[in-house]
């Protein structure tokens, strides 16, 4: 090989060693987004066009159920929807509906549509103000809500596109899927202005048969320890919209137990990562809540894909908040101490004042906070007034240690740390190979 | 799904088809802007400037097998205006230092190329570059270049003569 070729190659290898950079996917999507709006307003005229078409079309032919077919699309939402609400989108599935209600002030609310499985109603609306601040329009999203036969179903979450124009809002809300029977919905909602709030309602018949499809409900009823506590994964939905994980933490007895001898715990996160084919399923959502069933949580995912062949749940950790009341005694000036809350290692480097506070430094794992800590000054109890210098070390094991500053205004000669609630995260990596038929 | 499937779903106005298309082969075009613009930034809006084009001139690509050569097409007009507008645009930070043109020249990796390559008149330079550093076919060369294949191959076969003349040393064709 002569100089020149390889000169060249060297330059191609050097070249060849050059990947694109993992933000290229977002900038893209992003690009595509922002260009959506202004192609939109280019084929306005066309689509004029071709409603006169359709119209005409109707008129010749009769052919009502083509027709129906195109009704059926949502046009307008591609900026809230994912990609397999798309999918189904296009598919013509849900249920049109194209009802609207305007209030006195003129702000007009449009359901254009609603998708049902068994998992959650997503409903689709427009919310117009042709003044252009509907940036400003509240359309009072706690009171959100479908008025069944005789409950109501709230909204759990939602998310929304304005224009550029500021006129026009485009919003995907999810709701608690209403039970078999219902058949006549409100969908009801607000709009507080000046003081005063206006409630709007409007009124249709949910048709089951354009419900998107199937859901399937695998039992799981995996369960494994963290905290000490028996946590347990009890189904799996796999509906045409979303994957839903359903698990329990602590069932009633335990909760009212903990409760009563005060060593409560209280879920923070729970870490959990759904796999499907090998390939990590978009994470939608979650919750956990404690009531009198004790307390459950839930994670939603994205819809699985069409052609599963493998799926794994993936438990990766679970952070809580526990009530601890450990007291320790502090000196100024004293040597480093360690203390052990839980089986978790807290190391107090310096105690000093500064001024007129107390500081004291403390070292412990990323993720455990003394979440309620007080000192006690000569018999005083001083909160904790701020934390300060916040410093991650991570070690060659890969450990990540957290150093910080607690300060409290006071001073005195007693010192009595008091650390009431601690949290911490538990590594879990738990997996659950979930069968396939 | 088929790439021709892909295409056509673009085609309709599918976002994420379009965005699979390119991301499957993102390396590559991410490769060729780099070899016009030399840096990552510019090198990231000249892709954004593509797919945008795309997006909205898709409807009017006939052959749907095509679409690798024509989307690269357009991404190498994509990073001549950008160089353009660069030529238009002086940033004052660098203003008293003389603008590196060579990135590619990475010291670190004692790559010469680049130094030889700049000597050549710009048409040879650039035809070198889109077929050893791009690695594209000649058919490609042309029609990004908007030249006949016999020019590409004109083009190809004097430049490496005259880098040959610059290096020194032996060149076997």
């Amino acid at each position: 090989m002569n100089k020149t070729e390889q000169m060249l190659n060297e330059g191609k290898a050097i070249l060849d060693q050059l990947q694109a950079p993992p933000e290229l996917e977002n900038r893209l999507r992003t690009a595509l987004i922002r260009t959506t709006k202004k192609r939109k307003e280019k084929v306005r005229l066309s689509v004029k066009v071709l409603i006169a078409c359709l119209v005409l079309f109707l008129v010749i032919s009769f052919n009502f159920e083509t027709l129906a077919y195109y009704g059926k699309k949502l046009a307008g939402y591609d900026q809230v929807m994912n990609g397999t609400l798309q999918q189904l989108n296009n598919l013509g599935k849900g249920q049109l509906i194209g009802k609207s209600y305007t209030f006195k002030n003129g702000v007009q609310v449009t359901l254009d549509g609603v998708m049902l499985d068994d998992t959650q109603l997503l409903a689709f609306l427009t919310v117009k103000d042709t003044r252009g601040n509907v940036d400003d329009t509240d359309i009072g999203l706690s009171s959100l809500h479908f008025k069944g036969f005789y409950r109501h179903y709230m909204a759990v979450s939602g998310q929304g596109f304005i224009n550029e124009e500021k006129n026009e809002e485009k919003w995907q809300y999810s709701f608690e899927p209403p039970h078999f029977y219902e058949k006549k919905l409100g969908f009801r909602f607000s709009l507080a202005q000046g003081g005063q709030v206006e409630e709007g309602e409007i009124v249709f018949e949910l048709d089951r048969r354009e419900a998107v499809g199937q859901t399937l409900r695998i039992a799981i009823n995996e369960v494994f320890t963290a905290h000490q506590e028996q946590i347990k994964i009890t189904n799996l939905l796999a509906s045409p919209t979303q994957t839903v994980l359903e698990g329990s933490i602590q069932g009633p007895v335990a909760l009212a137990k903990d409760y009563l001898l005060g060593e409560r715990i209280r879920p923070l996160t729970l870490e959990i990562s759904l796999l499907a084919n090998g390939e990590e399923v978009a994470e939608l959502g979650g919750g956990i809540s404690t009531n009198l069933n004790g307390i459950t949580f839930h994670k939603n995912f994205d819809a699985l894909p069409q052609n599963l062949k493998s799926l794994q749940i993936i438990i990766e950790s679970f952070s809580a908040d526990h009530d601890v009341r450990e007291n320790v005694i502090l000196e100024k000036g004293m040597a480093a101490k360690n203390i052990k809350i839980n089986g978790q290692n807290i190391r107090i480097t310096k105690v000093e004042e500064v001024g007129e506070n107390t500081q004291v430094t403390i070292t412990s794992h990323e993720g455990v906070i003394l979440s309620r800590v007080k000192l006690n000054v000569d018999g005083q109890v001083i909160n904790l007034n701020k934390t300060i210098s916040d410093d991650y070390k991570k070690t060659p094991e890969g450990r990540i240690y957290h150093t910080r500053t607690l300060v409290f205004s006071a001073k005195g000669s007693n010192l009595e740390l008091e650390i009431e609630r601690l949290t911490y995260p538990e590594r879990v990596n738990h997996v659950v190979e979930v069968p396939i038929r | 799904m088929e790439l021709l499937d892909y295409v056509d779903k673009a085609k309709e106005g599918d976002q994420e088809a379009l965005l699979q298309l390119i991301m499957a082969k993102r390396d590559e075009y991410y490769r060729l802007a780099y070899v016009y613009l030399k840096n990552q930034e510019d090198a990231l809006d000249a892709l954004e400037d593509m797919i945008v084009i795309i997006y909205e001139k898709l409807g009017g690509l006939k052959k749907s097998q095509s679409f690798y050569s024509w989307s690269k097409v357009i991404l190498v007009n994509c990073c001549k205006r950008i160089i353009k507008n660069r030529r238009k645009v002086v940033y004052l930070d660098v203003l008293p230092e003389i603008a590196d043109d060579g990135l590619i020249k990475n010291k670190q990796h004692g790559l010469e190329v680049e130094e030889y390559l700049q000597k050549l008149n710009p048409k040879h330079q650039e035809v070198l570059r889109l077929r050893y550093l791009a690695d594209l076919e000649y058919d490609t060369i042309a029609q990004i270049l908007k030249i006949p294949l016999g020019t590409v191959k004109s083009r190809i076969s004097l430049g490496l003569r005259k880098l040959q003349a610059l290096v020194g040393g032996e060149m076997d064709e």
